[in-house]
């Protein structure tokens, strides 16, 4: 039972790991706040409904394509232009229009109600167990998936060349940009693996859930705001550890009969967290682009 | 006379109603070190800052080896040849010694895409790297991050981390501010074997016995204008760069 609930809130964290982890790539390597992020992993979601008919694979590399597309796509109508200082504010409220776009768009096309997956009862939805204890595929599908992408991730920014530039933008933009590195492609590079990532989230909780719905974006993508706040502004472990711990959290709280109620747990959190620790738990304080000596 | 590196031509950067140059002309040529001189807000920075494009001109052109780069992007000027460091040490703190050098190594810095296709120049890359980095005595601490570094170091490493991008004109500002007796000899010593590896070295400083030293000509700024230029003892004694300093608050003296 335990076990359970356990699996089930970490497979939910993973997923909220996957968004948060895009959410805050952007905020520490940029210092952007991407309020389009959230749709992006809707719309992720609708890209399992599209491909539903193909090999499973085929969705997760269409999922990555379009969220990567997307990404460029909000860059280029939200973030391009605003590259000052004091117009951060703006390009946030910017991303958030493009985000509303995207959401209206969907919503033209595929109904505002939920769209189921025609895959029910298909090999996703199947059960095994091991040691006693009950697994859905998905769920093992969910995790690995999350691991292949946050370690991919993780070999990016570590182990090449573009990981090193992100990074080194992420430090200092004007020393990158006076040593030859172009920090917009730098920016593009960014926002398309961020937004990747969240349209793989997105792919997987369709998959999870049977169906794609156009305010997924609000309920779940959201949250990732909120864990990538408690993990610390722009720090990757932390939204890591942050998701999974908030998935797990909300698992026990829906278990204990809070019911919708169990939805306010990653709010709470977050505000008991910044109580505590206003930069988050794992504040280096290093998040953005601020220049230091 | 040939044709100089860098040409700098009725400059002018303004800042609403501050005039940070006001229709500065400066000759950098081939093989020189040239050291720019004046007191606080003379606009030494603001001219470097403009050079390598982190301002953008309000007038004047400058041309760097025949082409005009007034109003290129930063990291194309990085790219076309032009190296600089900080007054403030500005390194990737987070980032290994070797890491922070191969950030500039040209064929990196050209497309984020194209540099992670071609995984086979990475051996190139770190032996450009280690060539400049062994050359400023770095080649032991490869592999500290950045920000563990003494002073000095950190110092030497802006400076390998420029040479990486094998530039033709290097920009110094202030390299000697905060640094101890010393960590300022060494550097005279750096700044010499630096020489040799580019063509031409722009230097800002306050210490009038480390620019005498190192400058092979002097530039005298105030108010965003050249004042004075020429051997660095008439420079120095010049009576309108007497002035320049005595006219302000600055704590700054001729010595």
């Amino acid at each position: 039972m335990l076990v359970g609930l356990l699996i089930n809130g970490l497979v939910s964290g993973a997923l909220y790991a996957l968004v948060a982890v895009g959410f805050t790539l952007v905020i520490g390597v940029l210092d952007k706040l991407n309020f389009a992020h959230p749709e992006v992993l809707m719309i992720g979601g609708f890209v399992a409904v599209v491909a539903s008919g193909l090999p499973p694979y085929y969705a997760f590399i269409a999922a990555f394509a379009t969220g990567g597309l997307l990404g460029l796509v909000v860059e280029f109508a939200a973030f391009r232009r605003f590259t000052d200082a004091d117009a951060k504010i703006t390009a946030g409220l910017a991303s958030m229009a493009v985000g509303l776009v995207l959401t209206d768009l969907t919503q033209k096309v595929f109904g505002t109600e939920s769209v189921s997956l025609p895959i029910g009862g298909g090999w996703l939805s199947r059960r095994f167990q091991i040691a006693g204890v009950e697994f859905l595929n998905v769920q093992i599908v969910i995790v690995l998936a999350t691991a292949i992408l946050t370690g991919g991730l993780h070999v990016l920014l570590q182990r090449t060349r573009v990981g090193r530039q992100i990074r080194a933008v992420a430090e200092s933009p004007v020393s990158a940009s006076l040593l030859g590195v172009n920090v917009l492609r730098v920016s593009q590079a960014v926002f398309f693996v961020s937004s990747a990532l969240a349209a793989e989230a997105g792919l997987l909780l369709a998959l999870r859930s049977g169906a794609a719905s156009s305010d997924i974006g609000l309920t779940f993508g959201l949250k990732a705001l909120a864990i990538m706040a408690i993990g610390g502004l722009g720090d990757l472990r932390g939204a890591m550890l942050g998701g999974l711990v908030i998935g797990v959290l909300e698992a026990f709280m829906f278990h204990l009969g809070l019911g919708r109620l169990s939805e306010l747990t990653v709010w709470l959190a977050m505000i008991v967290t910044l109580m505590v620790r206003p930069r988050g738990l794992f504040s280096s304080g290093t998040h953005g682009l601020e220049q230091r000596a | 006379m040939k044709q100089p590196i860098l040409e700098v031509r009725k400059l002018q950067k303004s800042f609403g109603g501050l005039r940070a140059l006001d229709g500065i002309n400066l000759d950098i040529h081939e093989g020189e070190v040239v050291g720019l001189i004046g007191p606080n807000g003379a606009g030494k920075t603001a001219l470097l800052n403009t050079v390598t494009g982190f301002y953008r001109a309000t007038g004047g052109t400058i041309l760097f080896q025949n082409q005009d780069i007034t109003h290129r992007p930063m990291h194309e000027i990085g790219r076309l040849g032009i190296g600089r460091t900080f007054q403030n040490i500005r390194l990737f703190r987070r980032m290994t010694v070797l890491e922070n050098a191969l950030v500039a190594f040209r064929p990196f810095a050209d497309h984020p895409l194209r540099s992670l296709i071609a995984y086979r120049e990475r051996r190139m890359a770190i032996a450009r790297a280690m060539h400049w980095l062994e050359l400023l005595q770095l080649a032991d601490k490869v592999d500290r991050i950045a920000s563990s570094l003494s002073y000095g170091d950190a110092r030497r490493l802006e400076i390998a981390r420029a040479l990486v991008g094998e530039p033709s004109l290097l920009l110094l500002d202030e390299p000697a501010a905060g640094m101890n007796e010393n960590e300022t000899r060494r550097l005279v010593d750096d700044i010499a074997i630096v020489r040799r590896h580019v063509r031409a070295i722009v230097l800002i400083e306050h210490d009038m016995d480390l620019i005498r030293s190192l400058s092979d000509r002097l530039v005298a700024m105030d108010y965003g204008r050249k004042i004075v230029e020429g051997a660095s003892a008439e420079v120095l004694n010049h009576p309108e760069v007497l002035k320049a300093y005595l006219g302000t608050d600055t704590e700054e003296t001729v010595s």
